[in-house]
């Protein structure tokens, strides 16, 4: 308070700004540098026993490739790894954005209501057969999740436009989606026969291994336009986390930013969930990782989201894969195991609240 | 414990061997007692007349055992053998249309609707269970509610340790319905069938054993791969037959998800597929659909298309023609036999030469069943050139 009554110091002001922005870099540049480690780790582990340098020269010339190594390579590994990058920095993005837009330090796809109607949508196709969109073949399970998480962002965007954007009720509603999707779905998965039932619970634990290139291409694309476009908005969305008032001041039309930032969420949320199933916790505890090392600002905390969300699945694709070589485990329940004792570390290390 | 509880617990005692006295003078020489594959014993006062099958594969084990009409019996079912073998289903129907038609669909009780009250209803006056179902049934007190109607429920297993409580199972089964002869006949011709494997099989050693990796139900989930077995059904039925269940060296569990990766890593000498025909109930798989009503041309391209998967095409196994598909629903009726047979057959061909496993499903069906051998059961996709 004493150096506000001396006035501000311009040149210390601008060394400190100066200081924050290089170390804001550094701590992405670091997040960055450990997850191409991890990715890489990734790609070189499996059941399968290949040296780290053939892996490599396998990824720089597929021609030199063996049909088995082009296969585990090519089709098996690197579609799942960049899969887990692409989802975890999706699910993180939205996670951190969720929150900042409804000022809620719970809020994130899975709270709200998303992941459960995506859940709903794909046991609609396992139990009974039902296609949302006819004509999709076989992609109809992703389909109808992809449908069902969208429409329960548009049911979301509705109501708050109806009774006024009020980031309470959008909470309220999106809660209120959960149980009704969980019910919804409880009643499927009582009537379901045993095989259907094998097929849902490991739809809804999460999976990368239908990873395909098809797949990593969407989430790239979608991720490519919507983050961008959020860092764009990086300002504005610092500014709400000021306050809706203060933001306004600012000239931020509070409102219109709500919907569209929601709009780009529930794109990445749908996309992400429907390919690789309902994973709870990226989305949530991402963001708060990224929050407590980096800050509110989000020209470091977005960037941060994204890469501490890809860290997370990241490290959980690699666990996956080790805890018994050659048998799949469903990576929602990995997900939490590999995130909470950073998280907790961070917690404890927390002296100051982290969430205003 | 109180006084007062002890003396009201005696007295309930005494008035339930009371009662015991006298309904046992009043039985008839019908009364049935016999202990399920759940090791409950399970007592019928006579002989049950109105049974309500909680699987509707269950008639795969209850048909051979019945000289006549093997649905007299029987008033309800699962809809699970019209959903998932409609080729089983339609011969049943086309012997017996009126008892198909008549059936009532009690859904299913692994997933726990079994609505109690329709099946109060139906006045039926023993379920038969799966044993995979034993937990839901205790947990949701289904037991005591039906016990506590007079309905009594009875567990059979040929799917979980198919090949050690089938012959159990198909003599409760025979007790049940009254048919101990008959039932001591299949069991012969089960035992003997079983018995040209595994006396061979027996002499073989481990080392001859070749790897197998068991795909479960192959082309269900379209771009999924792989679910398989471990120790028990098809993986068993492998070790039986002479290979090594590759799923069985990961985990001992029933149901195993596989890495393709490790398929891949691991080189299997053979892929044994199962599939039965699913696509009217679920359109969209890719499964080779055999059965009573199987078509050659359509599944020739059905099985070359799983074949040739991503990762399957490149496998030495599938390279030598050893990638086979075999009909799914053995793995849940007592024909396991005929399965083992022809795994064998795959497996150990030189020592199995005489062997004629098509041979056994025609006798199986002119011996025991009401309708004829016709269709597709098994197949193996051709060898690379």
């Amino acid at each position: 308070m004493s150096d506000l009554t001396r006035g501000p110091n311009a040149g210390a002001l601008v060394q400190a700004y100066r200081l924050r922005s290089g170390r804001r870099f550094l701590l992405v540049l670091g997040a960055v540098a450990c997850l191409a480690a991890l990715v890489i780790f990734d790609i070189i582990t499996g059941p399968a026993n290949l040296s780290f340098s053939r892996a490599l020269q396998v990824i720089l010339d597929p021609s030199i490739a063996t049909p088995k190594e082009d296969v585990i390579i090519w089709k098996l590994r690197l579609p799942v790894a960049l899969m887990a990058v692409l989802v975890g920095a999706m699910l993180g993005v939205a996670g951190a954005e969720m929150q900042t837009i409804l000022n809620n330090p719970l809020a994130d796809p899975f709270t709200l209501g998303l992941s459960s109607a995506a859940s709903f949508g794909a046991a609609l196709a396992i139990v009974l057969g039902w296609s949302v969109v006819p004509g999709v073949g076989g992609l109809f399970v992703t389909m109808n999740a992809f449908v069902f998480a969208l429409g329960t962002s548009c049911a979301l965007f509705l109501f708050t436009r109806m009774r006024g954007v009020s980031p309470e009720a959008m909470i309220l509603v999106g809660i209120a989606m959960l149980f009704t999707f969980n019910a919804l779905l409880a009643f499927l998965q009582y009537g379901a026969s045993e095989m259907q039932l094998a097929q849902l619970i490991f739809w809804q634990l999460g999976s990368l291994s239908r990873a395909t290139w098809e797949k990593v291409a969407i989430c790239a694309g979608v991720l490519g336009v919507i983050l961008p476009w959020f860092l764009h908005q990086s300002w504005a969305l610092t500014a709400l986390r000021m306050g809706e008032d203060k933001a306004a001041a600012l000239g931020v039309n509070v409102g219109l930013l709500r919907l569209t930032v929601l709009g780009g969420v529930s794109l990445l949320a749908a996309v992400a969930v429907s390919f690789v199933g309902a994973i709870a916790f990226v989305g949530l505890v991402g963001p708060h990782i990224a929050r407590m090392i980096v800050g509110e600002d989000q020209r470091g905390f977005l960037p941060l989201s994204a890469l501490c969300g890809a860290l997370i699945l990241s490290g959980t694709s690699i666990a996956s894969k080790a805890i018994t070589p050659g048998i799949v485990y469903p990576i929602g329940m990995i997900t939490s195991l590999i995130g909470i004792p950073f998280f907790i570390l961070l917690i404890l290390g927390q002296r100051k609240r982290h969430w205003q | 414990m109180s006084l007062a509880t002890r003396i009201s617990g005696f007295l309930g005692a005494l008035a339930a061997s009371a009662t015991l006295i006298v309904s046992a003078t009043n039985a008839q020489a019908e009364a049935l007692t016999f202990t399920d594959i759940a090791g409950r014993e399970v007592t019928l006062q006579e002989m049950p007349d109105k049974i309500i099958l909680g699987e509707g594969r269950m008639m795969y084990g209850i048909t051979p055992l019945i000289e006549g009409n093997p649905f007299e019996k029987i008033v309800g079912w699962n809809n699970d053998l019209i959903l998932y073998d409609p080729d089983g289903f339609r011969q049943f129907e086309s012997v017996y249309p009126e008892d198909t038609a008549r059936l009532i669909n009690f859904g299913n009780p692994y997933a726990g609707d079994f609505s109690i009250e329709a099946v109060l209803e139906s006045e039926a006056d023993l379920v038969l269970l799966e044993s995979g179902s034993l937990f839901k049934a205790e947990e949701t007190g289904l037991m005591e509610k039906l016990g506590a109607a007079g309905v009594q429920v009875a567990f059979v297993d040929f799917r979980r340790n198919a090949t050690e409580n089938v012959v159990p199972s198909l003599l409760m089964l025979g007790r049940i319905f009254g048919e101990e002869k008959r039932a001591a006949e299949f069991i012969d011709f089960y035992i003997s069938q079983m018995r040209k494997v595994t006396n061979i099989i027996d002499t073989i050693p481990a080392e001859e054993r070749p790897l197998v990796v068991v795909e479960n139900a192959a082309g269900w989930q379209v771009d999924f791969c792989c679910w398989s077995f471990g120790p028990y059904n098809y993986g068993r039925f492998v070790e039986l037959a002479g290979g090594t269940n590759y799923a069985s060296s990961l985990a001992n569990a029933y149901s195993v998800t596989l890495s393709l990766e490790g398929i891949i890593e691991a080189n299997p000498a053979h892929v044994v597929a199962t599939g039965a025909n699913w696509s009217e109930a679920r359109p969209e798989v890719t499964s080779v659909l055999l059965g009573y009503d199987a078509e050659t041309e359509p599944n020739e391209a059905r099985i070359a298309a799983l074949a040739s998967r991503a990762g399957f095409a490149d496998l030495e196994a599938v390279k030598a023609g050893n990638y086979h598909v075999i009909f799914h629903q053995f793995y849940n009726s007592p024909y396991h036999f005929v399965a083992i047979q022809q795994l064998a057959k795959w497996f150990h061909p030189d020592d199995f030469e005489d062997l004629d496993p098509w041979a056994t499903f025609v006798e199986l069906h002119e011996r025991f069943l009401p309708f004829d051998a016709k269709g597709t059961f098994w197949m193996s996709a051709q060898a690379a050139d």
